[in-house]
């Protein structure tokens, strides 16, 4: 008895699979929305000269860094819960991973982007009579925000593919819909490759867009 | 304008500025000249605190550059600083540069800013290039627009930090003259050059530093015809 490979598996799943594709995009959209601010705030942080704020930001990426994702979505499901005494839908509980996990990589992104502008450009900046924030705001952030550009799309697509592992607390992303078709039907072989699809579609199409904005910045400038 | 007095400057334990006392009238174009490492770049960053003094008082058209209460951005609008690398914003046109101080600084409306920084742009010979970015531009263009962006807040003082340094010989000129009709137009100058040129025929007063100090200050005609320290003397062997 072969293996025979369903194609009808296929076409039957793909309906299914869509909801979770969008509540997979969904997730990714908000987690990274939030975790780009919290990115952005971290990373500034890490750039001032106040040393609590120094500090502050450092304690976060450190302590995202270095917790697996796995580790720090159970603790927001699962343990927070009992230590303040109210339940979290899974889906906040989630999008509130994501941004927090993804915020702090942010955070590195836009240090090193900031840091590596010239610091002439913050004296001729300051020189003029812009104040520290005008500075940033004006001349560092442009010239920074072009070169995150592409790190920032590798976190993208890295963050997209992490939403996986929210199957651990039962969001009906993607990967959780493809366990719940396979419980079903058993076929095992023709839904993964169909989840697997579904993941390379996404992060190609994100792939492109940073794609083109990348461009669109070079012919701005 | 510039009272300078009793100011140090450590970099660590490396003393780089040591016990300097320096007046510049209004009008006056003062040339510091001297070997790299005298502290010549130093003393100007100090002036409107691109580096803090470790101690002693500078004065800047009547306020104390470093009196918690002055307000440092108001100093730097007052001092102008031009640059050996010319520092212009990449991402923004020459007119951009120029007109950034005058709107986000002076909070003067955008149509006027534009008006004085094309005004500007004119006056240093680019009027051609208002709508160009920077990486389009010759060295001497883009030091000719980090002139125009300094001129463009009305400053009281100019500040030049080496300001042909980094240009290609044939562009040294085109800044020059820039300049020289500068301090011909009145502009209390702080400059600081290899151009002994320059220094000979527009400076008032030409200052020779050498390791943190100021060893001697004459007219040009003095200091280049007369040495009178044997420091200068053999400094200006080697360069002239």
């Amino acid at each position: 008895m072969g293996f025979q490979f369903k194609y009808s598996v296929i076409w039957e799943s793909i309906p299914t699979l869509l909801v979770g594709v969008k509540l997979t995009i969904w997730i990714t959209f908000f987690g990274l929305l939030i975790g780009f601010f919290l990115g952005t705030l971290a990373g500034l942080g890490k750039t001032v000269r106040s040393q609590l704020l120094n500090k502050i930001s450092a304690v976060y990426v450190e302590t995202i860094r270095g917790t697996p994702l796995m580790v720090q979505v159970m603790f927001i499901y699962f343990g927070l819960p009992m230590a303040a005494g109210t339940r979290i839908p899974p889906l906040v509980a989630g999008v509130t991973a994501i941004a927090l996990n993804s915020g702090a990589y942010i955070a590195e992104i836009v240090r090193g982007a900031i840091q590596s502008i010239d610091r002439g450009q913050t004296e001729a900046g300051r020189s003029i009579g812009l104040t520290r924030f005008q500075t940033v705001l004006y001349v560092i952030w442009p010239q920074a925000f072009k070169r995150m550009i592409p790190p920032l799309g590798n976190q993208f697509i890295i963050s997209l593919k992490d939403t996986s592992l929210l199957v651990v607390i039962g969001v009906g992303e993607l990967t959780r819909t493809g366990q719940e078709i396979i419980a079903v039907n058993f076929r095992a072989f023709e839904v993964w490759t169909t989840v697997a699809l579904m993941y390379l579609v996404l992060t190609l199409t994100l792939s492109k867009l940073l794609a083109v904005t990348e461009k669109r910045l070079e012919i701005q400038t | 304008m510039i009272k300078i007095t009793r100011l140090f400057k450590n970099f660590g334990s490396l003393e780089v500025l040591k016990d300097i006392d320096l007046h510049v009238m209004p009008g006056e174009v003062v040339v510091i000249i001297g070997p790299s490492g005298s502290g010549k770049s130093t003393l100007l960053r100090c002036i409107n605190r691109l580096e803090v003094a470790t101690s002693g008082t500078i004065i800047v058209d009547g306020f104390d550059i470093n009196d918690e209460k002055t307000n440092i951005n108001f100093i730097r609008t007052e001092a102008g600083m031009v640059f050996q690398q010319f520092n212009l914003f990449p991402h923004m046109t020459a007119l951009r540069n120029v007109t950034l101080g005058p709107i986000k600084v002076r909070k003067i409306p955008r149509a006027k800013a534009e008006k004085l920084g094309m005004d500007l742009l004119k006056k240093v010979g680019l009027g051609d290039k208002i709508h160009v970015h920077p990486d389009q531009l010759s060295g001497g263009q883009k030091q000719r627009v980090a002139i125009a962006r300094s001129l463009a807040l009305n400053p009281k003082v100019m500040l030049f930090d080496e300001p042909t340094s980094a240009l290609d010989p044939e562009l040294v000129g085109e800044v020059l003259e820039v300049m020289k009709v500068l301090a011909k137009d009145g502009m209390t100058m702080v400059v600081v050059s290899h151009e002994m040129g320059f220094a000979r025929e527009v400076a008032d007063r030409v200052i020779f530093m050498d390791d943190g100090v100021i060893v001697e200050e004459n007219t040009p005609e003095k200091i280049f015809a007369h040495p009178q320290n044997e420091r200068t003397m053999n400094f200006l062997k080697m360069v002239l």
